[in-house]
């Protein structure tokens, strides 16, 4: 089979290359490794998205392994099946997209140069982009409009230029809880403001708009009113028959020629036959983690370090966002009855947001600080009811836990915050392929160190001390946070930088393989920092944007 | 449009895909793993001659399980729930975590050996109040504790989950919680151990 351009992977970093490419009359062919859930095979069944995990891999047949330092600086890898810590995200069509809560939040112009705004930090390997916002801006404006992006903007002390005014879509409703959130912002003198969100409240094109599920982040959509790869990109580029979607095809060995080309991807269909694509191009977007481990299985005569790796660059500097998070209760008995029923409701959307202190100072020095997302705990009810089961070290049963069960649903409500930082690239931060351990088809599974920089905690402990004052003023009780030094795997970026320098970077200013002429890579393992915002936005910016340039690219074979 | 009208739109739109995806579940000879599904329900899991525990290893389990979570008149109990006849499912059902079966497993024969040792009875023959008191105890000890919260995270989920898995019989335990659960819910042809099947038939039927 061969095709103008083989796509391996299909979430964020994928779709819009698949979009592009197929309406610009390319074929393309996807090779997605996980199965091809359809709108309609989405449900809110628990036992299906969080108890039994059915949107990732069996940790028997896929697993990593994850290495941790200990406090006397030693470093301690297990594999996630013996640890249970769930490494994967959405292995489907689509990818994590389908799953994702849909924060959009854009990077702000310093974050593209963080380098020469805050310097470097000791022990960290902190990089401008090559590239500045006004160039992914028109790309950013794409997405609200392809991808559909609803919100109302409001000016704050750190709002990003726009070319256009506002979201395309009106904000979605929301729980009334988002008004004590803005009031207390102007008691504080923050700007508590509407947050953004990939999920359109009106109808687009064959979409429904969002309808309130009650459930949805780590949840499928039954409306497609979330901005999921699969259901505004993919679905409308297979109208151009120009689109093969091959599911279940695990991509293996990416094989070069004596140019150091690739002329075949190599995968495992359901059965575990090995079969194999051909193509001109090949865009690799299996989200960091998988993506570098593929150019480092992809070992070839022209680069036996794995492909694109002669600069050894392949897998290192992984990103995670940074992040603080706590939590605190509106205690019904603390309130009017009135107040009460604005609040104690299934509209599950808050959608407020501080970036005051995106930046900031400390010590005379200025900081790199960054997004606060205000929200209220997920709707489904098992991780609240576990969380119950212990009070402190100490087991809880029989009738004091069924009675801590009855308090905890219908006397109070959660809230909660979710603070996002730059997460600093460090030389322990990186994915390389386990010497031991295989997955179910005897390749080796990625090994990933998950070294902190320490000075994450600085912006960390700065938000989380802010989200605590708005959380009083709110009128909160029981109110905790802090920073989190174990990376979340839903936000993971970086591990083939793009630069000028092939000596520094993996990729170019067009996330084209130094090394590679005809291999692109459009998930987010471009970037080398990731900014204070969660990072899917970015990378179907990004994505939109490299898509031009694949098909500039393409031209020269016509 | 109003929150309203969209939600009835969406009800139809939803209907309309259920029969694609029975018509997918046929094709792919799907439907008929459904009896598997149904047996939590209907009564197919044998409460009494499970491959699992001894018949004293069933009643142990009950008396166990009803002093975690009891029926005391506030909300349902396990029998109410059908928690033990789900924690049987749970012991078949491969994708459930094995460490967390083999607890139950350990800790049933280990309380068995606790009780014999400490009471001379049988812990089935032990007064209710002595059940308790050995309950309290037990959970001091790691075996013990595992066992307990294990039992207990399947009691939750038969509390929790969505009752086409035979569980949370109409609701009960949502509506004791005031709980509202997300829509669509999950229904019979898209339950977990199928739902893969029903994907992977519809490739052809949808594609």
């Amino acid at each position: 089979m061969k095709a103008d351009v083989c796509v391996i992977g299909s979430g964020a970093g994928a779709g819009p290359v698949i979009y592009e490419l197929a309406k610009a009359g390319y074929h393309v062919i996807v090779l997605e490794k996980g199965p091809w859930f359809k709108t309609e095979h989405f449900t809110k069944d628990d036992m299906v998205a969080t108890r039994r995990a059915i949107y990732t891999p069996a940790f028997k047949d896929e697993y990593h392994v994850l290495e941790t330092e200990s406090s006397d600086g030693t470093w301690t890898a297990v594999p996630t099946h013996e640890s249970r810590k769930e490494f994967w995200n959405g292995n489907v069509v689509g990818g994590s997209s389908n799953f994702m809560s849909a924060y959009f939040h854009r990077m702000k112009p310093n974050d593209f140069k963080s380098l020469s705004v805050f310097g470097n930090i000791e022990n960290a390997n902190i990089a401008d982009w090559p590239i500045d916002y006004s160039e992914l801006e028109p790309y950013y404006t794409k997405v609200e409009e392809t991808v559909g992006v609803s919100g109302i903007v409001t000016p704050h002390k750190f709002l990003e230029p726009r070319s256009t005014e506002n979201y395309p879509f009106p904000p979605l409703v929301t729980n009334k809880i988002s008004d004590w959130f803005s009031e207390a912002g102007k008691n504080l003198g923050f700007g508590i403001v509407p947050a953004a969100r990939g999920i359109i409240s009106v109808p687009k094109g064959d979409r429904k708009a969002c309808y309130l599920s009650n459930y949805c982040g780590s949840f499928g959509c039954s409306s497609d009113g979330k901005g999921s790869s699969r259901a505004a990109l993919i679905n409308e580029a297979l109208k151009t028959n120009h689109v093969t979607i091959l599911p279940d095809s695990k991509v293996y060995h990416l094989e070069t020629n004596d140019q150091n080309k690739i002329i075949k991807a190599h995968y495992y269909d359901l059965e575990g036959n090995k079969k194999s694509v051909e193509a001109n191009l090949f865009v690799v977007a299996a989200q960091a983690v998988e993506t570098a481990r593929l150019l480092l299985m992809s070992k070839n005569p022209s680069c036996p370090q794995g492909l694109s790796n002669n600069s050894g660059n392949v897998g290192k500097n992984l990103l995670f966002s940074a992040i603080a998070t706590g939590s605190g209760y509106i205690e019904f008995a603390d309130f009017d009855k009135d107040k009460v029923a604005e609040i104690n409701n299934p509209m599950t959307f808050v959608n407020r947001t501080l970036q005051d202190f995106y930046e900031f100072e400390k010590d005379g020095k200025k900081i790199k600080g960054g997004t606060i997302d205000f929200l209220l705990e997920h709707s489904n009810p098992m991780p609240k009811a576990s969380r119950n089961k212990f009070d402190g070290e100490r087991l809880v049963y029989g009738s004091e836990l069924k009675t801590r069960l009855l308090n905890y649903f219908t006397t109070k409500k959660k809230i909660r915050f979710e603070c996002f930082t730059d997460w600093i690239p460090n030389d322990n931060c990186y994915v390389t392929l386990d010497a031991d351990h295989k997955d179910k088809w005897g390749d080796p599974v990625a090994k990933i160190r998950l070294g902190y920089h320490t000075a994450n905690k600085i912006p960390g402990e700065k938000l989380a001390e802010i989200s605590k004052q708005v959380f009083e003023e709110v009128g909160a009780k029981e109110i905790s946070g802090a920073v989190s030094t174990s990376p979340a795997q839903n936000l993971q970026a970086g591990g083939c930088r793009f630069g000028n320098d092939p000596k520094t970077s993996v990729l170019d200013r067009n996330c084209k393989s130094h090394e590679v002429p005809n291999l692109y890579i459009t998930d987010g393992s471009f970037m080398p920092t990731g900014g204070s915002v969660p990072y899917t936005f970015t990378i179907y910016a990004n994505s939109f944007r490299v898509a031009e340039k694949i098909i500039d690219h393409l031209k020269q074979f016509s | 449009m109003s929150e309203s009208k969209n939600s009835s739109n969406d009800l139809i739109f939803w209907q309309t895909n259920r029969r694609k995806i029975l018509k997918a579940a046929i094709i792919a000879g799907a439907l008929s793993q459904f009896s598997f599904l149904e047996a939590c329900a209907s009564g197919i899991i044998d409460e009494e001659n499970n491959l699992h525990f001894t018949a004293e290893q069933n009643k142990i389990l009950k008396n166990v399980m009803e002093i975690l979570f009891p029926d005391d008149g506030n909300g349902p109990g396990i029998n109410a729930l059908n928690s033990f006849k789900y924690m049987l499912w749970v012991m078949d059902d491969e994708g459930a975590y094995q460490k967390n079966k083999d607890k139950v497993k350990t800790g049933v024969e280990w309380l068995e050996k606790y009780t014999s040792e400490n009471y001379q009875k049988k812990f089935t023959e032990l007064e209710k109040q002595d059940q308790e008191k050995t309950i309290a105890e037990i959970i001091q000890e790691e075996t013990g504790e595992d066992f307990c919260s294990v039992l207990l995270t399947y009691i939750l989920e038969s509390l929790l989950l969505d009752p086409v898995y035979g569980i949370n019989p109409e609701e009960t335990g949502w509506k004791w919680l005031s709980h509202t659960p997300g829509y669509p819910q999950a229904n019979e042809e898209l339950r977990y151990e199928n739902i893969l099947t029903i994907v992977r038939a519809s490739y052809s039927v949808n594609s």
